[in-house]
């Protein structure tokens, strides 16, 4: 018998994260007699900020039938496909001529996406893609937890996911030996009651084959030796695309293999009716992701943001840009557009309805100062318990 | 025999006159694989943006190579070429010596065309400072060496360089029982020292992109002059420096605010500050060095006597250094004195003349 | 006896003739350089390889050479500086020695890989520490993985045609692959003899112009040259180089024909020089200057009658395997001198022994191939080690047997 779980997560925020979840698993396993590996994918260093990164845990009764995992890069096979950030449902790009993959692509077929979420499987399977093939979707219910590469937060959320991966799929791991780890690793009664309790009350629901998000992710294809240019040549990126109805206005040229969206949890709603034109949103974007429109306007690009917020930080009209999680929208269309085909709709209720809200504007992005995270966990306990 | 020399003409690039007047043009443009709020590809985009499209830009070995080429792919509009680490003097000297020589001999056609070679603080500070030196001592090529210090190795995962910051968290500096800090060197000054010691280099500037039409107007000054230049900026890197992306911008401006980061260049032989740090060397309060150091999860570690060590350090540049950020040391009293006097001499006489 | 330049008798038509010189390997190769009007070289002081950049700064400052010439500050930067030129479409030239062309590895690794034709003379000189000037090839021998083309030369005239041929061959847009031209140090570097030196529209005949087309590095050529890959892409990268290194064999020889249409010279096999081979017994087999002492011993030798041959390996890489079969087949026993050392490796044996041992392997019939470590440091291969090295060989072919696979000859104790 071999089992193997992968943690996809947002790189740097939650690399800790992800190691903690797959090193638990095989600690876990282990005490059941079990051998198995612990590893993060290779092709994912340097892991960037935000960019779709993968952990792994395989474990197996024998060192032989280890050996099939072994020397590889990534099992393609997975019993269980963690995702600790929901917004990840929507597909993962992880480097250029990746194309975007469906969360669910390498979970086995019967196996389950456990996700960290404060939406319904509904609202979940509107991203998730469609597979093929039946699957199942979990929920360990709670808001994505980000740390950084050197203060970490903590909030459970690892000891939670083991929890529901014994319940999901306890080949792989019991839930004692969960606890038994947990107790060792971090010494730690209350984490252990976490994992118990996440373990208790994971939910999941079968989705069939054809059930999901319709759309064809994007894929490509890689060239073969004598198609490729001779002497590390390859061409550049034309400095502007035309773009069809624009007279006037720039889009710049973008590295079509490499589309960098699917590294935003928050995007940036605005308002270009109290927009000033100040041009510091687009001037100071690292990303280069606004259009400057023929009104002059400036529309973050959704297939080319990646939601760092930098725009938001800068802009220096209130509420002009409000960066807003994505599990508000379908879909990467352009806010302009959809502003200038009707502007009554778009001021008075479409953006109002994203920024005013509360739980999707919040922002929990890693290192703010010193004491934050204490601050947020203390809030979070206060609330009653937003860890469950 | 100054006449042997064949300087290129060399174009003028105009400063750009406020944000609005900023071109839209990306030379570097989007699809990197860059953290989310990465100032350093920030840098890129506005030098690249300032130099225009007769440029060719080599970049070294690190960040800026390997997520912004990530895998065959690229996100340059201008002409791109990866060099070795620590090479970037050599690739700008090569680059520009050969366009040199086939302007020449009529194989290409005579025009400026700006050559640009980044590097990190890594290849920069540490490993390529020989090659940078050689490369400023050569007035009769055209060319920018950019260094951008996000204050650590950071494509390999963040180990500490030179000009990591005093006590700074990285992977070759954990905080542990037994060691606090493991690192305590403190920041060298690169621009500083590049500027003081290569009097055929004609200009040497600090950027910081926080402040992107200064940054952009100094690549172009750079750009402009004539013969070998370096700017070195100044990265926040939510990454190395653990922190929201969110807070970039602001990081940069704190850097600077609080005298950690002075903005000054040096142009055919006289230095200025320019900036926020003008106010400060005409005696400006700074702010704490606790603001800036409390936000970044580099310093959580930092007990108070950490912090107030930094402050000193800070305080001792502005205050007795004898250039804050360019001249480590001060004269000595009698030479002050010495200097003093015969300029009052100097002056006396020029009066009676 | 001074410097003479003899002037040719004039001619009516043609080209004009060769002027004879008398100068140092590195002179000659230098003026190979001025009369393929080199765009930029690179110095950086290490002996024995940089007499040939003291001879071209004369060419420079007497307005015989018109190049940029840049006083590097290491090896490292030397390499890297012309690597850049080159991609920029600059014709080329750089060198180095024993441990200083080991400063400049990381750049001659990337060099092939980018596929720069840039021509580098290696004075090969035995590597630091214990520190010699004496020769050795393991300083060259240190790329030959990587897609350098390989060539080392034995007189100065040859050193000056090889390195035109090698500029030829290296910008072939078929190869852009880099080339080394190693010469032993002292012997040839310093040594001056006799060398033809040939007229400007000879060399325009036969050497075009370096052209990168689509893969030059201008502002009218937007690419972005060598993005960061990884497994997806690297072997295909290295198919490709592999198949420039498999084209060069045929370009190398087009190269040869045509220099000996022109020149009048270096009309032979291009890889291999066969000296008293064709009904030898016994063949030794090696490259570079033991190549005169060696042919000094065969003629005694066979004087003595015994069938002593003699084959130089011109080019290393591309490796003339097929040349050098030809070439060896026929001997009873081969002995391969090598003037470098490869500790650990199969017999104990060195580089040239374990390439061509592995060369001769297909063949239905093989010799006996025994290697002979000799001459290391600069040590002087003298007649007696050429006695007793072709004595080893003598018995072998006569009792069929090897004693040992391998000999230290000339080592005293």
């Amino acid at each position: 018998m071999t089992g193997s779980v992968e943690v996809v997560y947002r790189g740097i925020f939650q690399k800790h994260l992800g190691q903690r979840i797959t090193r638990g698993i095989v600690l876990a396993a282990w005490k059941e007699g079990k051998v198995g590996i612990s590893f993060g994918r290779y092709g994912d260093s340097p892991e960037r900020n935000g960019i779709p990164a993968k952990s792994f845990a395989v474990v197996a009764d024998t060192e032989e039938e280890l050996q099939a995992f072994l020397a590889r890069y990534e099992p393609n096979n997975n019993d269980v496909t963690v995702a600790v950030d929901d917004t990840l449902c929507k597909g993962v790009e992880s480097w250029a001529w990746y194309g975007l993959q469906p969360i669910n692509k390498l979970t086995r077929p019967g196996g389950t996406v456990l996700v960290t979420s404060i939406q319904t499987p509904e609202e979940l399977l509107k991203d998730c893609h469609r597979k093929g093939a039946e699957w199942n979707l979990g929920i360990v219910k709670g808001t994505a937890s980000f740390s950084g590469l050197w203060v970490v937060k903590e909030d459970h959320t690892d000891v939670r996911v083991m929890g529901a991966i014994a319940k999901v799929a306890p080949h792989v791991v019991k839930i004692e030996s969960v606890e038994t780890a947990i107790r060792n690793e971090w010494k730690d009664e209350l984490k252990v009651a976490s994992a118990r309790k996440s373990y208790d009350r994971v939910t999941t629901r079968k989705v069939g084959a054809d059930e999901g998000n319709s759309e064809k992710p994007y894929e490509f294809q890689l060239l073969k030796w004598w198609e490729m240019k001779e002497g590390l040549v390859i061409p550049a990126i034309p400095v502007k695309q035309e773009v069809p109805g624009w007279d006037g206005g720039y889009r710049p040229g973008r590295n079509p293999t490499f589309k960098k969206f699917s590294t935003r949890t928050m995007r940036p709603v605005v308002n270009f009716d109290t927009c000033t034109k100040c041009t510091l949103c687009w001037l100071q974007c690292p990303d280069s992701c606004f259009d400057i429109t023929p009104t002059g306007h400036y529309d973050a690009n959704m297939e080319a943001c990646c939601g760092c917020g930098v725009c938001e930080a800068v802009c220096p009209v209130e509420d002009c840009i409000t960066m807003v999680n994505e599990q508000a929208f379908d879909g990467n269309s352009s806010q302009f557009e959809a502003y200038e085909k009707d502007k009554e709709t778009y001021l008075t209720s479409w953006l109002p309805e994203k920024i005013k809200d509360k739980v999707i504007t919040h922002r929990s992005h890693g290192f703010q100062y010193r004491g934050k995270y204490e601050e947020e966990l203390a809030e979070a306990a206060a609330d009653g318990g937003g860890d469950d | 025999m100054a006449t042997e020399l064949t300087v290129l003409p060399t174009q003028i690039l105009q400063p750009f006159k406020g944000v609005k007047k900023v071109t839209p043009e990306e030379y570097f443009t989007s699809g990197h694989r860059t953290c989310q709020g990465c100032e350093s590809a920030l840098v890129m985009k506005l030098m690249a943006k300032a130099a225009g499209p007769r440029t060719v830009i080599l970049g070294s070995t690190g960040c800026m190579y390997v997520a912004n080429t990530t895998y065959y792919s690229t996100s340059w509009v201008v002409p791109w070429m990866h060099t070795q680490l620590g090479a970037s003097g050599s690739a700008a000297m090569g680059t520009a010596a050969g366009l040199k020589a086939l302007m020449r001999k009529g194989r290409i056609k005579q025009e400026p065309i700006n050559v640009i070679a980044f590097c990190g603080d890594g290849g920069g500070a540490d490993m390529g400072l020989s090659s940078i030196s050689a490369a400023l001592t050569y007035p009769e090529y055209n060319f920018l060496i950019l260094m951008y210090d996000n204050e650590s190795y950071a494509n390999t995962d963040i180990q500490l360089s030179g000009m990591t910051p005093y006590g700074a968290n990285t992977t070759f500096s954990p905080p542990g029982k037994a060691r606090r800090l493991l690192h305590r060197r403190w920041k060298k000054n690169v621009a500083g020292m590049l500027a003081a010691g290569h009097p055929e280099c004609r200009y040497v500037a600090t950027v910081d992109a926080s402040y992107a039409l200064e940054m952009m107007n100094r690549v172009r000054k750079a750009l402009s002059i004539g013969g070998p230049t370096f700017i070195h900026s100044l990265d926040p890197c939510p990454k190395g420096w653990d922190y929201d992306p969110f807070n970039s911008h602001d990081l940069g401006e704190l850097a600077v605010e609080t005298g950690i980061w002075p903005l000054f260049e040096v142009e055919d032989g006289i230095l200025k500050f320019y900036g926020k740090s003008k106010g400060i060397a005409q005696g400006r309060k700074r702010k704490p060095v606790r603001e800036y150091l409390l936000r970044q999860g580099r310093f959580a570690h930092f007990l108070d006597e950490d912090i107030d060590y930094f402050q000193k350090k800070i305080d001792l540049m502005w205050d007795r250094w004898l250039i804050p950020g360019v001249c480590a040391f001060d004269m000595a009293e009698d030479l002050k004195k010495a200097l003093d006097k015969s300029e009052a001499e100097l002056a006396t006489t020029e009066e009676t003349e | 006896m001074s410097v003479a330049t003899v002037a040719a008798p004039p001619v009516q038509t043609g080209p004009a003739a060769d002027k004879e010189m008398l100068i140092s390997g590195c002179a000659a190769i230098a003026q190979a350089l001025r009369l393929a009007s080199i765009d930029v070289v690179t110095a950086y002081p290490i002996r024995p390889y940089d007499t040939v950049m003291q001879a071209v700064a004369k060419l420079i400052s007497n307005g015989e050479l018109d190049a940029e010439y840049i006083v590097a500050a290491s090896e490292h930067d030397q390499f890297e500086i012309v690597k850049h030129a080159s991609a920029v479409g600059a014709r080329t030239f750089c060198g180095s020695s024993g441990v200083g062309w080991m400063y400049a590895m990381e750049a001659l690794a990337v060099t092939p890989a980018l596929r720069l034709p840039l021509l580098a003379l290696v004075g090969n000189r035995a590597l630091d520490d214990p520190g010699a000037f004496g020769c050795e090839h393991n300083d060259a021998l240190c790329v030959r993985d990587l897609g350098w083309m390989l060539t080392w030369v034995d007189t100065a005239q040859e050193a000056m045609d090889t390195a035109l041929i090698a500029y030829r061959v290296a910008e072939d847009p078929r190869i852009f692959l880099p080339c080394a031209i190693g010469a032993d140090g002292a012997f040839l570097t310093h040594s001056e003899a006799l060398v033809k030196v040939p007229s400007q529209e000879k060399v325009d005949e036969f050497l075009p112009k370096y052209d990168r087309g689509d893969k030059q590095l201008h502002p009218d050529n937007p690419i972005t040259i060598a993005p960061q890959v990884n497994e997806d892409w690297v072997m295909e990268i290295r198919k490709q180089n592999d198949g420039a290194m498999r084209r060069a064999h045929g370009v190398i020889q087009q190269a040869y024909q045509d220099f000996h249409r022109i020149f009048g010279r270096q009309g032979g096999n291009p890889f291999v020089e066969e000296y008293m081979t064709e009904d030898a017994d016994v063949i030794l087999f090696g490259q570079v200057t033991l190549s005169l002492p060696v042919k000094v011993g065969v003629r005694k030798l066979r004087e003595q009658g015994h069938k002593v041959g003699f084959v130089r390996l011109k080019w290393l890489r591309p490796f003339p395997t097929q040349e050098v079969q030809e070439a060896l087949k026929r001997a009873k026993a081969v002995g391969v001198v090598d003037r470098d050392y490869s500790f650990g490796s199969p017999n104990h044996g060195a580089v040239l022994y374990n390439e061509a041992r592995s060369a001769l392997y297909d063949l239905p019939q093989r010799p006996h191939v025994i290697s002979f470590i000799c001459g290391l440091g600069g040590r002087e291969v003298t007649l007696d080690s050429v006695t007793e090295m072709s004595e080893i060989l003598l018995k072998t072919a006569t009792t069929g047997r090897m004693d040992q696979p391998n000999y230290w000859i000339g080592v005293r104790g």
